[in-house]
């Protein structure tokens, strides 16, 4: 290097200065603000604003509280919490010009706590969508708590549970204490039938290893491959592709393809995904080869709505196949894999 | 349950950060005013010292060895002659360190510049000094030396009488290819600022008189042709010099009044064709707000538009932090070993809004990428931190200074 070349690493990282955030969510009675309680009690956790529906909601112990207002509470252990205005958009860019201001702490973490009934996807596609909060803020963790006692009615019963579970990048199974060790065999079996991807973990009282719940997104653009691996999940994908249960509504599969596409030809599959079946692909992530770039393309949606495109530095790994993990509500995995053959982005190959 | 108190432990005057975490902070044995001229040695031995201009009698210049950036251990600090002269610039190339002297009053002396050995970075030794002391002259604000060869330099001169008092400096290029006889080799002030000019004296600001004085003359040896002048009240510059002897004007903007002028630094970003110019905040609480930086398009240099501004963050926060708040130096992309350059993401000082940095990728809408602002230092006397100027390594460690007791702030970035 000449003295006046510019240095290495004289571009921002497109990833690593952004905030994380984990939506935390769960039906009903599932424990989630006892998981949120007992995470905001750790040391590593002291510098989060938690989002919640009321201040109430969470449960705090007064003597916790340092200063409180209507809308935010100080704990004294550093931590916030706020409520949830209108809508999060709003919540989240307030917070974010408050801390900027010097009006709040410096948070460095964001946890929203969704209410038992919400579908997380509005939320998660706020977060990757909104043009404004993408500036500040990245998609962490949905992780989805399951009741023990509770779930497998309700896992029958309702359609939101089923779809929390669907999105989740990990799951947390509450109150096991409270039932027999078959069953929570049963249920583990029931939620891998549902999302083979996410990690499950049991958690008593809401004590889980922090870990397993934090940097499970990208965090920055030249992301090693453990840390794709563990963002995508599909380190244990059946290698043949094919999808776990075929009697399940929700379905999860692998598409690979070996040779590069182009952006168009990739953008076109999508386009048609989202029109004709937009609001049954609940959730797709995964890395493509782009034609021309140097780095895989990250892909990552729910429903219709998908984050804006993101070159990453360099391919993590020898692997440069292009990997889509598709979660879907009654898609089957064919299907898919004939729309990307039949718009000729590429050859199916060695995916078929 | 509304309780009296703040949402911020530490209240109004507590430290800020956002991608940018404190790895050291060195107070310089008590005198932990730095003015405007940091630049980093790397010494034949491997070691990195960095050299710090004070903002005001009675240090001259302090180093700090930073090769290890956690650990910054004080090297040197050198005392003034008398407290009516600053050092406040200085730059360094190789072992050869070139400082400035300005003097409160126009007559006194020492008033120019003063070249040092610093191969043995404790012990600095003299080469020559450089007299630029006069009956209308205060000497030297700022140097700019990157290349060995040249300084270009902010000064009055004893033959240099100018139409009114406050623009007594002017754009000095110096020869010290030989550096005990450094030596004048051109000039250029601001036409009508010099009393026998043809062009009448330019109009003073209307609100706030900050004079017609260069600040900031910065030359580059990809592009040695061009100095590129922030000139205070009389906006920025380019100028050719491919004859020293005879610089030449290719472009000026100005844009003050209706902005509250003090033009201070011109930073070109060479390969894209843009230049960043910052302004000084020179008054305390908001009064001379909004002091800006510019994102400005410079591939037609005789048009310069302007095009954004740096966001910083809304005046009526900051102002009541205390003390000034608003744009005031860059991290220059300089030359050297030591230096980070980057053409997209520039680092700046605001006083109480700390040092900041932007993401320029897209130059039409500049982003912010990170920000340090201290907690109020000791003794502060405005109460804030007032971060003055940046230094920032090829390493991405940003060495960021305070004006008056605050020292030195090492940072470590993330974005």
């Amino acid at each position: 290097m000449t003295l006046t070349q510019t240095s290495p690493g004289s571009t921002r990282d497109a990833l690593a200065g952004l905030i994380p955030v984990s939506i935390i969510t769960g039906f009903l009675g599932s424990g989630k603000t006892t998981l949120v309680n007992r995470l905001l009690k750790r040391p590593e956790m002291n510098r989060v604003a938690v989002i919640v529906n009321e201040l109430g909601e969470i449960g705090i112990d007064n003597d916790l509280v340092e200063v409180s207002s209507e809308q935010m509470m100080l704990l004294n252990n550093g931590c916030l919490c706020c409520v949830l205005r209108g809508d999060l958009q709003e919540t989240l860019r307030d917070l974010f010009i408050k801390r900027r201001n010097g009006e709040i702490i410096d948070f460095d973490r964001v946890v929203i706590e969704t209410t038992g009934l919400a579908d997380p996807a509005p939320v998660m596609q706020t977060l990757i969508t909104d043009s404004l909060l993408l500036e500040q803020y990245r998609l962490d963790c949905v992780v989805t708590l399951v009741d023990a006692v509770n779930a497998p009615g309700q896992l029958v019963q309702f359609t939101e549970p089923v779809k929390q579970v669907a999105l989740a990048d990990r799951l947390v199974i509450t109150k096991s204490d409270l039932i027999g060790e078959k069953q929570l065999k049963e249920l583990i079996g029931r939620l891998h039938e549902l999302n083979p991807n996410a990690p499950v973990k049991v958690a008593l009282n809401g004590e889980i290893e922090l870990s397993f719940l934090v940097d499970v997104g990208l965090r920055r653009s030249d992301a090693r491959l453990e840390e794709v691996e563990r963002w995508l999940g599909a380190e244990k994908q059946d290698e043949h592709g094919h999808t776990h249960r075929h009697d399940e509504a929700v379905q999860t599969f692998v598409l690979r393809f070996e040779k590069p596409m182009s952006w168009t030809a990739f953008t076109q599959c999508l386009d048609v995904l989202t029109a004709l079946r937009g609001p049954d692909l609940l959730r797709v992530k995964g890395l493509v080869n782009v034609e021309g770039k140097t780095g895989p393309m990250v892909v990552q949606g729910v429903q219709h709505l998908f984050h804006p495109p993101l070159e990453l530095a360099r391919w993590p790994g020898p692997d440069r196949s292009t990997r889509l993990v598709f979660i879907t509500r009654d898609i089957p995995r064919q299907t898919v894999a004939d729309l990307f053959a039949a718009i000729g982005a590429v050859t199916a190959g060695k995916s078929a | 349950m509304a309780v009296e108190g703040s949402l911020r432990p530490g209240g109004g005057a507590a430290q800020l950060a956002l991608n940018m975490k404190l790895i050291a902070h060195h107070e310089l044995a008590g005198f932990g005013g730095v003015g405007e001229g940091i630049n980093m040695q790397k010494t034949k031995d491997g070691r990195r010292i960095l050299w710090m201009a004070h903002e005001s009698a009675p240090k001259n210049f302090t180093a700090v060895d930073v090769t290890d950036p956690r650990n910054p251990k004080m090297v040197v600090q050198t005392d003034l002659p008398h407290n009516d002269v600053r050092s406040n610039s200085l730059d360094v190339v190789g072992d050869i360190m070139a400082v400035a002297y300005q003097t409160k009053k126009w007559g006194l002396k020492p008033a120019g510049m003063d070249l040092f050995d610093i191969s043995k970075p404790e012990q600095p030794k003299l080469i020559s000094h450089f007299d630029t002391s006069g009956p209308h002259s205060r000497g030297a604000h700022c140097v700019f030396f990157v290349d060995g060869e040249y300084v270009h330099l902010t000064s009055g001169s004893p033959d240099f009488e100018p139409t009114n008092p406050k623009d007594d400096q002017f754009y000095r290029i110096i020869d010290v290819r030989n550096p005990s006889k450094p030596t004048e080799v051109g000039r250029w002030w601001y036409p009508g600022t010099r009393k026998g000019d043809s062009a009448p004296p330019p109009p003073r600001h209307p609100k706030f008189d900050g004079g017609y004085r260069p600040h900031n003359t910065n030359v580059y040896p990809q592009k040695p042709d061009r100095a590129y002048i922030g000139y205070i009240d009389g906006g920025a510059w380019i100028l050719d010099i491919s004859d020293k002897s005879k610089p030449k004007p290719v472009g000026h903007l100005t844009y003050s009044p209706p902005y509250n002028g003090f033009t201070h630094t011109v930073l070109p970003l060479i390969e894209r064709g843009y230049l960043i110019i910052s302004d000084e905040c020179v008054r305390d609480n908001g009064e001379d707000w909004p002091k800006l930086t510019w994102v400005v398009d410079a591939r037609v240099e005789s048009n310069l538009v302007p095009i954004a501004t740096l966001p910083l963050p809304p005046a009526d926060a900051f102002i009541k932090r205390g003390g000034r708040y608003g744009s005031h130096n860059l991290h220059e992309n300089l030359p050297g070993p030591c230096s980070f350059r980057s053409e997209t993401l520039i680092f700046g000082t605001f006083f109480n809004g700390g040092v900041r940095a932007f993401d320029l990728t897209n130059p039409l809408q500049p982003k912010e990428a990170g920000y340090f602002v201290p907690a109020a230092p000791k003794l502060a006397p405005k109460g804030s931190a007032q971060i003055n100027d940046v230094w920032v390594d090829e390493n991405r460690i940003v060495y960021a200074v305070d004006r008056f007791g605050g020292g030195l702030y090492t940072l470590e970035t993330s974005f």
